[in-house]
């Protein structure tokens, strides 16, 4: 009789309890000073299948038209997911894309992606690559069909998906997420020091201080971007109208996504267009360059002439501090 | 011991029926049909369709411009149904990447799609139908969905912008110049293509983002009486001549190439008024 009471208790308390074994996301522990994901991780949980999944699809050309052109060619892991050569991203047959391909670098945290913010899920990020005729040239109707037909692929999609029948656009692009959510860069010198594990030295120190007053009010820590859009000046006239195309309001021409500090130093060519080749040109434009227009950011209006005003030294202590922003863990990872 | 063995059976049946959710008395069914129609000259017509490339033209517009229809699709979604009592009855509205459930792709190429089942509706008698043409934002900002959202599949996704395509038109007329870019029956060169994709789904006050899916409703002329042997038959038309001929008029030579919200305001319009309710197979 009590057994039976206590058998009645426990399925009392288990019958209606979902499922909530622990998924062992494979997310990373995240410094304190970090925000929390935008990513709803909850509903594309990472599992060491889908993240390896999702990196070899990432590394696999199969997923352009004529099989020659993978994520990676233009996001490379040696310099935090970017294409260290080209300005602008080179697609099938050598085709010039129209802005520089940006580092694929925790991506989990934020609210927008590509640099006019047009795409506001992670999810949808891919296929503006795959579909685009300068990049992939794909359609991904004709990807899912080409991952369908593979000898491996269905099995593995299978084994992260288990309720799928076939391979769909959306499994594929679960999967690319759970590849490029792990790409969290949160391990360089700078977090060191601020975990206090590691001290800046004299230099990267004064760097740090010219940053904050100068810098930090749109590439803000800890991300180093405040994910707003803004014209830095760098034209009057705008072929590329940037924030505007997706707003569709003047107020927007020539803006861009202030992008992020980390990794800076590794990820050149610089600037939506890739114009500038090194960090010394940017820092010279700020200094010197800046074009003034009607939407031209009130940071770059508050002195004498528009942009920022850095001293040869100021430059120079600045790189110093940016040095620090490289997360050589991430880029030597050998999970990635 | 009788009693509390009563007690404990009790208990048991409690845990077998405890996770189950209220369900009414009875239940029934309604199919609600999206007829595409073309309505010339006070007349419904069915909608002939036009292969690609073809140049031989069905319909005028109200300028005189002759056109032809290669393709018609468009979203409907978040069904809701008032009863008389005042009870309203919403369709469940679900975007996962294993599938959807509420959202509705009507394909003028796919009779089957213009055919809206809708099941375990409470019973009643209906007297109003409410919808949206379009995918809101719960349908977007899920990521990537399956189903009817599935982007490959439905070719109804602006990946540079985000969002569902609300409605889908292409095909020819002899007033365009040419010039179409982006469509999908219409080639690059082809001098006589129209495509007019409307889209933009940010609802968001105090912003210049341009919202063009309609929230429509129509008031059933009788009940639709819905229970478990009564299952009616709601038929909507869609008069596709009233895109371009409606409040506003289109004209073929210069608008014929609609790729992003702000221009898609006008048929936007049209197309909110080209939709009508117009009868019940009970």
């Amino acid at each position: 009789m009590r057994l039976y009471l206590f058998a009645i208790s426990l399925l009392l308390f288990t019958s209606c309890r979902k499922d909530d074994k622990d998924e062992a996301s494979l997310f990373p522990q995240l410094p304190d000073y970090f925000p929390s994901p935008v990513y709803p991780l909850n509903e594309n949980p990472i599992s060491q299948d889908g993240f390896v999944l999702g990196k070899d699809l990432f590394n696999d050309p199969l997923l352009s038209s004529d099989n020659s052109v993978a994520c990676s060619n233009c996001h490379v892991k040696a310099v935090a997911f970017t294409d260290p050569q080209h300005a602008l991203s080179l697609g099938v047959d050598e085709r010039s894309g129209i802005r520089n391909a940006p580092p694929i670098v925790n991506m989990a945290f934020m609210k927008e992606f590509m640099w006019d913010g047009g795409v506001v899920h992670l999810d949808f990020v891919p296929p503006n690559a795959i579909e685009n005729p300068l990049e992939m040239d794909e359609k991904m109707a004709h990807v899912v069909a080409k991952l369908n037909r593979h000898s491996s692929y269905p099995g593995r999609f299978k084994k992260v998906f288990p309720t799928m029948d076939t391979i769909t656009s959306p499994l594929l692009l679960k999967a690319l997420a759970q590849f490029q959510l792990m790409l969290v860069s949160q391990a360089s010198k700078y977090d060191k020091v601020r975990q206090g594990k590691s001290e800046f030295t004299t230099t990267e120190a004064r760097g740090y201080d010219i940053y904050k007053q100068k810098c930090a009010s749109c590439h803000t820590e800890p991300l180093f971007t405040n994910q707003q859009f803004f014209n830095n000046g760098l034209d009057t006239q705008f072929a590329d109208e940037g924030r505007a195309r997706i707003t569709e309001s003047a107020l927007d021409l020539g803006k861009f996504k202030v992008p992020s500090l980390r990794n800076v130093v590794i990820t050149a060519p610089y600037m939506h267009d890739g114009r500038f080749k090194d960090l010394n040109a940017v820092l010279e434009h700020y200094n010197n360059g800046v074009k003034y227009s009607a939407t031209l950011a009130a940071q770059l209006q508050s002195g004498a002439k528009p942009g920022i005003a850095l001293s040869v030294s100021e430059k120079a202590d600045l790189i110093a501090f940016l040095s620090t922003l490289t997360d050589y863990e991430l880029i030597s990872d050998p999970r990635f | 011991m009788k009693s509390i063995i009563k007690l404990f059976t009790l208990l048991t049946l409690v845990i077998f029926f405890s996770c189950d959710k209220d369900e009414p008395a009875t239940t029934g069914s309604m199919e609600v049909e999206f007829d595409n129609i073309a309505i010339v000259n006070g007349i419904q017509q069915q909608l002939t369709m036009a292969t690609p490339g073809s140049t031989t033209y069905s319909y005028t517009n109200s300028l005189g411009q002759k056109f032809n229809i290669n393709l018609l699709r468009y979203y409907i979604s978040a069904i809701e149904l008032e009863a008389t009592d005042g009870t309203v009855y919403k369709d469940v509205l679900e975007a996962t990447a294993s599938g959807t459930k509420g959202y509705y792709l009507i394909d003028e190429s796919k009779p089957a799609s213009q055919v809206i089942e809708l099941a375990n509706l409470p019973s009643g008698k209906y007297n109003k139908i409410t919808f949206t043409v379009g995918v809101d934002s719960t349908g977007v900002l899920n990521g990537a969905t399956g189903g009817a959202l599935d982007p490959a599949t439905s070719k109804m996704f602006w990946n540079w912008n985000s969002g569902y395509i609300a409605l889908k038109f292409e095909g020819q007329s002899d007033a365009s110049n040419g010039g179409v870019s982006g469509a999908e029956t219409i080639k690059a060169d082809n001098a006589k293509g129209m495509a007019y994709h409307i889209g933009g789904w940010k609802n968001i006050p105090g912003t210049a983002f341009v919202y063009n899916n309609k929230r429509i409703s129509f008031d059933f002329d009788t009940d639709a009486i819905v229970d478990a042997k009564s299952s009616p038959h709601v038929h909507m038309t869609f008069d596709v001549l009233g895109l371009f001929n409606g409040h506003h008029k289109v004209d073929f030579t210069g608008n014929h190439n609609v790729h992003k919200p702000s221009d898609g305001v006008d048929i936007a319009h049209n197309m909110e008024e080209s939709f009508s309710f117009d009868h019940i197979h009970q």
